[in-house]
């Protein structure tokens, strides 16, 4: 994976409890992203839409990114 | 190395060696036996062999036409994934290229998935969008072999990686510069020195293909049907002839008892990736 | 180093193969999941209909069950393997006539066929033939039926499971223990360690990256497990066994509801990936795998 963290990705430490490069953070947003709308699904879309856990689902996302 | 009491451990060791084997020994006693002798309390031993389970299946021609279809599809399996896999790792080995590691990564993340996952989109795959005119890949032989170069590939990357690597650079240097081409280097060179790893690589890639059965019970219906289809078939279609079920399954077994004395020393790094080494 | 482009051209076979067959079809159930597709409904065509099927999906008691058992299947299964494969792998450190012999025999369940594997426990175990219930009720009075019992029928598929794959954590095991180094056993001995201080402080330390991928292979493979199970107890008795894998294979494959069947693999996928990279990343801790070339 030599390559991959090459690029601008180096590994380092955010607020998450592991080393991190960038595709990490990525993925874990995208896990999150996912995560978040299947328990709305589940649990709060009576009542309230499902958009609003897309906007929340981006800025957690955006967050992890910058900061993780 | 501490030698302590061996009574002990030979008798521990025993025991645990019934515990493997009996379930299997059991079903060698079932398939030996006829339905009027199955009744009534299990005996352990057989008296008198009875060959008519082994020999109706045996002369069953479906069953027949498993055991072709399970050969041809696990041994075309095997030469295409040990070919593939030869140019892979080699190409892998002696050529700078970008991302390696990540092929290598990605290979292995093809082995882990579910296997059911992917059940539904092969499926629609093969009967309404692999299709050329009447061709489909849906029950065929060949489709079986191409699909399982998915888990067998990556699997086979992972075990002559390490053999392609070991062979040294320098050997291939010299054959270039006495004027060889790659082909040449690959084929004279390469080859020969990678033989035994390659045999190990084939001979498990073979065992994993004719073991397969979720695929080929989902993949095929009449024609590619392979002997774990058929033994599988065994307990819906003929209910309790257990008898003849216990015949099909030693016969299934027979290849990996075989392949059990030839790789045994391999088997581990196979399934592990190479991650543990004996 | 010679020109790459022969390189790519020798991997070309391989890459093309694994895309066709490994990542077009993750791509197209991608697709389908988000998608009506039901060859037996009015409009049997493919019709995009956004997140529908999930929405479904997470009220799907089935198949929140069948998750649920699948993840209670395998941490039963991997826990006991563990436990009982390293006990075996220390047994097999020291030194007894016939070593090469029994490991030889401990190697056997690994190579034969799951659904073989299901065939033999189903002669063990079916009532009226396997001699496992005979003898329960002949010596102990113990009632074993795992096509009537739902926790017998899970105990059988975990206990299949244990015969089948325990050696491979043996072997995995006694790898990790050979080549373990012998200066900090040493040193501990020296130190007056007693054995459970040394095992802790010395042996499981070291031992962890081992044991980690052990775990995780076998998890893995765990929470595919099919074939086995569909050939002891079919799913049954009801959906006590109804693992995941058998529940998309028989319950909603053949029920042709394409787009409801994709997004439930979609989900099953991710759930996968997730714990993967959990087990891969949270505990094989990360500097381990950093900077390997």
């Amino acid at each position: 994976m030599a390559d991959l963290n090459d690029l601008p990705a180096e590994p380092r430490r955010g607020f998450l409890p592991i080393h991190t490069n960038t595709f990490d953070r990525c993925f874990i947003a995208v896990v999150l992203f996912v995560a978040i709308h299947l328990f709305w699904m589940r649990f709060l879309e009576a009542s309230l839409s499902l958009t609003v856990a897309t906007v929340l689902s981006v800025i957690v996302g955006a967050i992890v990114i910058a900061r993780g | 190395m501490r030698r302590d009491r061996p009574l002990a451990f030979l008798a521990f060791w025993t025991v645990s060696s019934l515990i493997t084997l009996v379930p299997i020994y059991w079903m060698f006693v079932v398939s030996a036996k006829s339905r009027v002798q199955l009744f009534g309390s299990p005996n352990f031993l057989i008296t008198s062999f009875f060959t008519e389970n082994y020999i109706n299946t045996l002369k069953d021609p479906a069953f027949q036409r498993y055991m072709i279809n399970s050969i041809v599809v696990a041994s075309a399996n095997a030469l295409l994934v040990t070919t593939l896999a030869l140019f892979a790792t080699y190409a892998l080995s002696r050529y700078r290229l970008g991302g390696k590691e990540n092929v290598f990564f990605w290979t292995i993340t093809n082995r882990m998935a579910p296997p059911a996952v992917f059940l539904l989109p092969l499926f629609l795959l093969y009967t309404q969008v692999f299709v050329l005119g009447d061709f489909k890949l849906f029950d065929t032989r060949i489709g079986l072999i191409l699909l399982y170069c998915v888990f067998n590939l990556p699997f086979a990357i992972w075990t002559l990686r390490s053999v392609i690597d070991g062979i040294p650079k320098e050997l291939d240097e010299a054959a270039y510069v006495d004027g060889a081409t790659t082909w040449q280097v690959l084929t004279k060179v390469i080859l020969p020195l990678a033989k035994p790893g390659l045999a190990v690589t084939g001979i498990l890639t073979w065992v994993f293909a004719w073991n397969e059965y979720l695929f080929a019970a989902t993949l095929t219906s009449v024609h590619a049907r392979t002997v774990t289809t058929g033994l599988a078939e065994f307990v819906t279609v003929t209910g309790t002839n257990w008898g003849q079920m216990a015949a099909t399954a030693m016969l299934t077994l027979v290849p990996a008892l075989l392949v059990l004395g030839l790789v045994q020393r391999h088997i581990v790094a196979g399934l592990t990736f190479g991650a543990v080494k004996e | 180093m010679r020109s790459s482009t022969v390189g790519w051209l020798f991997l070309a076979p391989t890459l093309v193969i694994l895309f066709i067959f490994g990542v077009l079809p993750f791509l197209y159930v991608l697709v389908i999941g988000f998608t009506q597709w039901n060859s037996f409904a009015a409009d049997p065509t493919m019709q995009y209909n956004g997140v529908e099927n999930f929405r479904r999906l997470v009220f799907d008691e089935q198949f929140l069950y069948s998750l649920w058992l699948t993840l209670k299947f395998g941490f039963f299964a991997v826990t006991s393997q563990i436990l009982l494969g390293y006990f075996l792998a220390q047994l097999f450190m020291r030194d007894f006539p016939g070593k090469g012999f029994f490991r030889t025999i401990h190697t056997l369940p690994l190579v034969i066929a799951p659904i073989a594997v299901g065939a033999t426990w189903r002669l063990m175990l079916v009532p009226g033939l396997g001699p496992i219930p005979y003898y329960l009720r002949q010596w102990f009075g113990y009632d074993l039926n795992i096509s009537r019992y739902v926790d017998q029928a899970f105990l059988a598929t975990v206990v299949m499971d244990v015969w089948h794959w325990t050696p491979l954590v043996t072997l995995t095991m006694l790898a990790a223990l050979a080549s373990l180094p012998k200066e900090p056993f040493e040193q501990a001995q020296i130190d007056g360690a007693n054995r459970f201080q040394i095992f802790w402080h010395v042996t499981l330390p070291l031992l962890k990256p081992a044991i980690l991928a052990t775990v995780f292979i076998r998890l893995m493979d765990a929470l595919r497990t099919v074939d086995e199970v569909w050939m002891l107890t079919g799913g049954g008795p009801g959906a006590a066994t109804r693992y995941i894998g058998l529940h998309i294979w028989r319950v909603v494959f053949p029920k042709t509801d394409y787009g409801y069947g994709s997004s439930m693999s979609l989900i099953t996928l991710y759930l996968t990936i997730v714990m993967c990279w959990l087990l891969y990343a949270g505990l094989v801790a990360r500097r381990d795998l950093k900077r390997v070339d």
